[in-house]
Order: structure tokens, then C-alpha cells, then sequence
């Protein structure tokens, strides 16, 4: 039991509350001998190990199994089981799997769709003109958008939070400063809302396109006539003409149905089906007349009837499994090995497992299918057991693959 | 079976026997209730356990029983007898509750006593190894005259050894037995107070009707003189003893139903089936 990182040798706190309980292990905190009362309040939570769970522990360590927790990641997937790949095993196997933190630079460089002020806000903007900063944009004459106004303080929200100051820099790479967003001084254009807009799009800031990109404006004025639309009222007559218009438009052909026929008998397929959904009888339903399977009058063997009249097909428990995601309170906590004498086990080299336990309690409820099908798949092929925990009394059930017996002669 | 009273009075020490048979030797105090008797209760994952030896005798005083949760601290490697801590049903924590007759022990994090408790640790440890060395040498002696009485030959240079022996043994502090508690060892050396264990009790109450049921058929059989386990090995809510666990058999699984529950047939019948195969009789209990 235990491991050993960085030349130190460590206990896991189940283990080692289990050999002070043994006597084997003193633990000692601030120069003070721990008793096991200490040991169990600080070791035992719900955070680490939970008391049942190291219940569990206990009772299987004194009957003398080798006891390890649980990693999922460390098990082979089923393909890479499939494959047969040789298992690699690093010598400290419960190191912590290395965070990967999302790297700073890539929330700055990479810029969303171009943000504009909008026209309001910039018409209110009476920000000064910083004379060197001010970027010669290719904005068409009849804006009145004051993308030629120095409004600085709308455009450099990227590059740092304080808008307040004028030396900015703004050819600078976003990358050299910190990304903390203020978007509450990011303006972002109402392009839906029915006041008085312009119909383009001012282009973005040239400094945060990559490389030789240039963007012109954006001509919104066809997307706005889209939005916004009401329902007209149409009087009769202009309803029937545009009926009218609607039929005679209507080819047969352009429907995706009728293109997905290859041949005339297809085609009268679909018409009969179209016609019996419109008398309300599913077309799944048998329609004509009702005769045996198999006529009796044919001999074949007993297996190939059965198979041909089955109408339940078997499936086995790890049907489906994949697609399952995890859950929060079922999860497998240890692997349990036979003791020495009946296998050989290695720290090393630990071998497969004898079978790996959940634990649970007679308070909480029964695993359903889908938790069974779930560890089943986590497990692999080594059978998952079940220990339910009742106040000091621990049961142990497992549930069994098993597919009915057919009686069949070769 | 008795456990040995000189060292039970110290909840230090943890290598003697379960307490749980030193309680039957005084059945008379079912119904007396000390007010010097408060019993502490640690939590541990939100699991009410008693530590120390005196609690566990009143808590079987007042008839309730728990579970042994621990290693037994003479032969920890077996799972037939299991020692402290023990651990309380929620009814029994409620019971033990509502008679004011527990209360919560105090946290890990005294580190008011924390000076003082190492320079106590630091003299026990010193005059344990003063004394340990003494019987060492004492051992050592015994061992080789018991050597020089049984065999004949190299009498003289065994007789050299033992007078040497006096002069050069030395006992290593590495090969000193050391004793680990059971129970902190803070709590020995305060009074126990009434009002220093119940300041802090924590609220952990799980009012489900469910809840409130068992705990209503709990104190009612227990206020007719039953024992009480618990009985989810057998499907049932309560295993129910005419008396003492270690005296008796249980004779009923208690299932505890609310009032307006209706039961389906097939459930009563796999019950009754399991009664009967286990020798117990069902009890459908509700309030």
C-alpha cells in the first residue's frame, strides 16, 4: 500500500488510518501523536473518503485483500482493449493529471465579429481627439457614424481596461496585455432595433486583423429588410391569387419525397402511403392477408426457426453502455486483488484486479440499469460488486450477465 | 470477560476488550439516569460516534446498542469482533438527544491546550521509556540465567555477560513500545461538563415523514423494554430483541410504515417469506 512521488513514501489517508487502527503506524501532527478519533475525523469526509467507504476498506484489509482505489482514467477504453495494446505503467500511478489552464493570449488575439459603437453612443461620445491615434478609416462620406473621430475610448476597449488614459498604444499586440474584459464599455451595435441606423457596418480596427486582411464596410441593408417583418393582412381575392400563383408554380418534381424514388414502383409506393395517412391507418401495419411464418410443410432445422420466428431480440448488458455519461454519486471507489498466496501481485505490476466495488447504502437507492450498464462499462471484464453498507454491517450482491438457454438439437 | 477496571478508567488506552461485556455484570442501571453520566458524541462525516469507554457503558445502560465500527485493538486483523468507535442510529442520537443526555465533543482545533498537551506528552513518553527500560534490563538478566541454568558448558563466560551487563545496556529509544489512544486525549483531562459538550451541537436533522416514523416505533419499543438494531441485511427497518443482543436472538424484523402508505400485497408477501425463512416474525409498524 501507499506510493512514493519525489523520493518520499506516502500513505493514502484510508491507509493510514487502517494501520493505526492496526497498531502498525503512529501519525503525528504538530508533535502530537494523533488518536485514532483524530484520525478518523480528519482523515474520513466526504471530500476524500467517505466513513462507509473506508468501512468497506477496512473489512476487506482484515479479511486480507489488497485494496487499491480506483482511477477511470488509468483502464483502457474498449478499443484500445480491442487492439490488444500492451498496458504502460508509470511508477506512481495516482499522479494527478497535469491541468491544462486555457493560456491567456488566446482570448485576446483572437477577435470576434467587429464591434462598433453604435451611433448614439458615439454621437454623445465627445471624446478629445488624440492626434496621432486617430486611424484614417476608408468610411464612406454619408455615415454619420464618428468612426472618423478620434473615439478612441470606444475602439480600445481590447487593448487595455482603463479607457480613461490617452497614451495608449494601440499597435500594440493585444497579446502583451492582460485580457480582463470591461464589458460594460464594450458597446455593441443594436443592428435589430427600428431607430434610425445607418445600413453599414463601419469595418473593424486594422490592428486586430491578421496579417494584410482588409475589410471594407459591411452593407446590412438587405439583412435589416429581413428583420422586423409584420404580417400583412391580404383580403380574400389577394388570397386566392396568391394560391393561384402557388399552384401553378408547384412542380411534382421539386418534391424531395418524389426525388428520392428511383423508379415508377417507388413512386406508387409513396402515393399509397401518402393516401393511407390521410385514412389515418399507419403504414406500418400489415394490410394484407395474414398467413404462418413458416409453412409447416418445409422442413428446416429446429435453430434456424426459432431464429426466424423470434420476435424478442437478446442483447447483453454492455449494449449501449458507451453512450452513457457518468453520474455523481455512482462511481466505482477501489480495485480489490486476491491476497498473495492465491495470485501474484506486484506493486508494479498489479495484474487485473479480483473485482472492483461500489459503495452505497440500505438508505439510498436500488442501482438501476442504466448505473449497471455505466460501471459494467467503466469496469471492463471484471465484475463490479456492489457493498451496501448498514450501520457496521456490510452486504456484498453483484449482478450477472446471463443469456437464456435455447433447447436446441444440432 | 471482565474489563480491567485499574486501566479502564483512563481513555487512553485502548488495548482491552470490547467494554460492551463489562456493562452486563450491572443491569440495574437501565433506568438510572446520573446527570454526571453526559455522553459525548463525536461527528465524523456526519456519522454520530462515541469514543470513549464510559459512554459506551451508558449508552447499553439506557438500551441502546450501536455498532462497533472499529478494529479491535488486541486482534485487529479479524472481522468477527469489532472495537470502538461506535456508531449510533439516527434514532438512537435523537433519543440520546431529546433526554439531554448527550451532547456534542468539543473540535480538533484546540490549540488552547496545545503547549501544555505536548509538554504532557513529551514527560509520559520520557517516564514510560525510563520505566520500559528498567523491565528491558530486568528481561535481559532473567533470559541469561534462564541460559545459564539449562545449559552446562560456558557457565563462566555467560556469568562475565551478566555482570557486564549492568554497566553497558543500553535500551534504544526505537525499540520502545508506544502506546496509541482510542479516544483524544485532550478530553481525559477536562471535567466533563454538561454544558461544555452541548454548546456546539450541529443541526443535521432529516425531517422526512419517513424519518419521523422510525423514530416514533423506535421509542415506543424501546419504552416496552426491546432492543433495537438495525435490520437492512433483512429487509426490514429494525431488528427487535426481547433483551440484551448478546443474550438473545432477534424474534421480529420491524418495518416501519406511515400511516397512509398503501402497501402493495407482493411486497408483504416477500417479507413474510423472508420472515419465515430467517425464523423472525414481521412487524408492520406505524405511528
Amino acid at each position: 500500500m501507499g506510493f512514493s512521488e519525489n523520493g518520499k513514501q506516502y500513505l493514502l489517508p484510508e491507509e493510514a488510518l487502517y494501520l493505526m487502527e492496526c497498531g502498525n503506524v503512529q501519525v503525528f501532527y504538530r508533535d502530537l501523536p494523533l488518536s485514532i478519533q483524530d484520525g478518523y475525523e480528519r482523515f474520513l469526509s466526504s471530500a476524500t473518503v467517505s466513513l462507509q467507504q473506508y468501512q468497506v476498506f477496512g473489512h476487506l484489509k482484515r479479511l486480507g485483500y489488497v485494496v487499491h482505489r480506483f482511477d477511470p482514467s488509468s483502464e483502457p477504453s474498449s478499443y484500445a482493449r480491442q487492439l490488444n495494446l500492451p498496458q504502460s505503467r508509470d511508477r506512481a500511478g495516482r499522479q494527478l493529471k497535469r491541468k491544462r489552464s486555457p493560456s491567456p493570449t488566446a482570448t485576446c488575439s483572437y477577435t470576434e465579429a467587429p464591434v462598433e459603437p453604435t451611433v448614439e453612443k458615439m454621437e454623445e461620445d465627445k471624446c478629445s481627439l488624440e492626434g496621432d491615434h486617430v486611424k484614417k478609416l476608408a468610411a464612406s462620406p454619408d455615415i454619420q457614424t464618428a468612426t472618423t473621430s478620434g473615439s478612441d475610448e470606444g475602439r480600445s476597449w481590447w487593448t487595455t481596461d482603463d479607457l480613461g488614459a490617452s497614451d495608449k498604444e494601440l499597435h500594440h499586440s493585444p497579446t502583451s496585455r492582460s485580457s480582463r474584459w470591461d464589458f460594460s464599455s464594450i458597446p455593441f451595435p443594436d443592428v435589430g432595433s427600428s431607430e434610425r441606423h445607418p445600413s453599414c457596418l463601419a469595418p473593424p480596427e486594422p490592428s486586430l486583423l491578421p496579417g494584410d486582411l482588409t475589410v471594407g464596410v459591411c452593407d446590412i441593408a438587405s439583412w435589416r429588410r429581413k428583420i422586423n417583418l409584420r404580417m400583412v393582412k391580404m383580403s380574400s381575392k389577394e388570397q386566392k391569387r396568391e394560391e393561384d400563383k402557388r399552384r401553378r408554380r408547384w412542380d411534382v418534381n421539386k418534391d424531395r419525397e418524389v426525388r428520392r424514388c428511383r423508379n415508377w414502383a417507388e413512386y406508387h409506393e409513396l402515393l399509397a402511403r401518402r393516401q393511407r395517412k390521410r385514412k389515418g391507418r399507419p403504414a406500418h401495419l400489415w394490410n394484407r392477408e395474414v398467413t404462418p411464418l413458416h409453412d409447416p410443410r418445409q422442413p428446416i432445422p429446429t435453430g434456424e426457426l426459432l431464429d426466424k420466428i423470434s420476435v424478442i431480440k437478446s442483447t447483453h448488458l454492455l449494449e449501449g453502455a458507451s453512450r452513457l455519461k457518468g453520474s455523481e454519486e455512482w462511481r466505482i471507489c477501489f480495485n480489490v486483488y486476491q491476497p498473495d498466496t492465491v495470485a501474484d501481485f506486484k506493486k508494479s505490476n498489479p495484474g487485473k484486479p479480483y473485482s472492483r466495488m461500489c459503495v452505497c447504502s440500505f438508505d439510498g437507492p436500488v442501482p438501476d440499469l442504466r448505473v449497471i450498464k455505466l460501471l459494467a462499462f467503466q469496469s471492463g471484464d471484471i465484475p463490479v460488486v456492489f457493498a451496501v453498507v448498514d450501520h457496521g454491517d456490510i452486504s456484498f450482491y453483484t449482478f450477472k450477465d446471463f443469456q437464456l438457454p435455447t433447447d436446441v438439437f444440432p | 470477560m471482565l474489563a480491567d477496571p485499574a486501566v479502564s478508567q483512563t481513555s487512553m488506552c485502548s488495548y482491552w476488550l470490547s467494554p460492551v461485556c463489562g456493562v452486563l455484570e450491572s443491569p440495574s442501571m437501565d433506568d438510572h439516569q446520573d446527570s454526571s453520566l453526559v455522553v459525548g458524541v463525536g461527528l465524523c462525516d456526519s456519522a454520530p460516534l462515541l469514543w470513549r469507554l464510559q459512554d459506551l457503558k451508558t449508552v447499553r445502560s439506557l438500551g441502546l446498542v450501536g455498532a462497533l465500527l472499529g478494529s479491535l485493538p488486541r486482534t485487529p486483523r479479524q472481522n468477527q469482533r469489532l472495537g470502538r468507535p461506535l456508531l449510533l442510529l439516527p434514532e438512537e442520537e435523537k433519543l440520546l438527544r431529546d433526554e439531554e443526555a448527550a451532547g456534542a465533543l468539543p473540535g480538533q482545533n484546540q490549540d488552547v491546550g496545545g503547549v501544555e498537551l505536548q509538554r504532557r506528552f513529551e514527560e509520559d513518553q520520557q517516564r514510560s521509556f525510563e520505566e520500559q527500560s528498567v523491565l528491558a534490563l530486568e528481561d535481559r538478566k532473567s533470559a541469561l540465567l534462564r541460559a545459564m541454568t539449562s545449559s552446562h558448558t560456558g557457565e563462566s563466560a555467560l556469568r562475565r555477560r551478566l555482570e557486564a551487563l549492568d554497566h553497558s545496556f543500553t535500551f534504544p529509544q526505537s525499540a520502545m513500545a508506544v502506546q496509541l489512544s482510542t479516544a483524544r486525549a485532550g478530553l481525559s483531562y477536562c471535567p466533563e461538563a454538561r454544558a461544555h459538550l452541548q454548546a456546539n451541537w450541529p443541526i443535521r436533522e432529516q425531517n422526512s415523514p419517513r424519518s419521523d416514523a422510525r423514530c416514533q416505533v423506535f421509542r415506543d419499543l424501546r419504552g416496552r423494554g426491546f432492543f433495537l438494531t438495525s435490520a437492512g441485511k433483512f429487509g426490514g427497518d429494525f431488528l427487535v430483541y426481547p433483551g440484551d443482543p448478546l443474550r438473545f436472538h432477534a424474534h421480529f424484523i420491524a418495518v416501519c410504515l406511515m400511516l397512509d402508505e398503501s402497501v402493495c400485497l407482493l411486497d408483504v408477501l416477500a417479507v413474510a417469506r423472508l420472515g419465515s425463512n430467517v425464523k423472525k416474525t414481521v412487524l408492520l409498524c406505524s405511528p
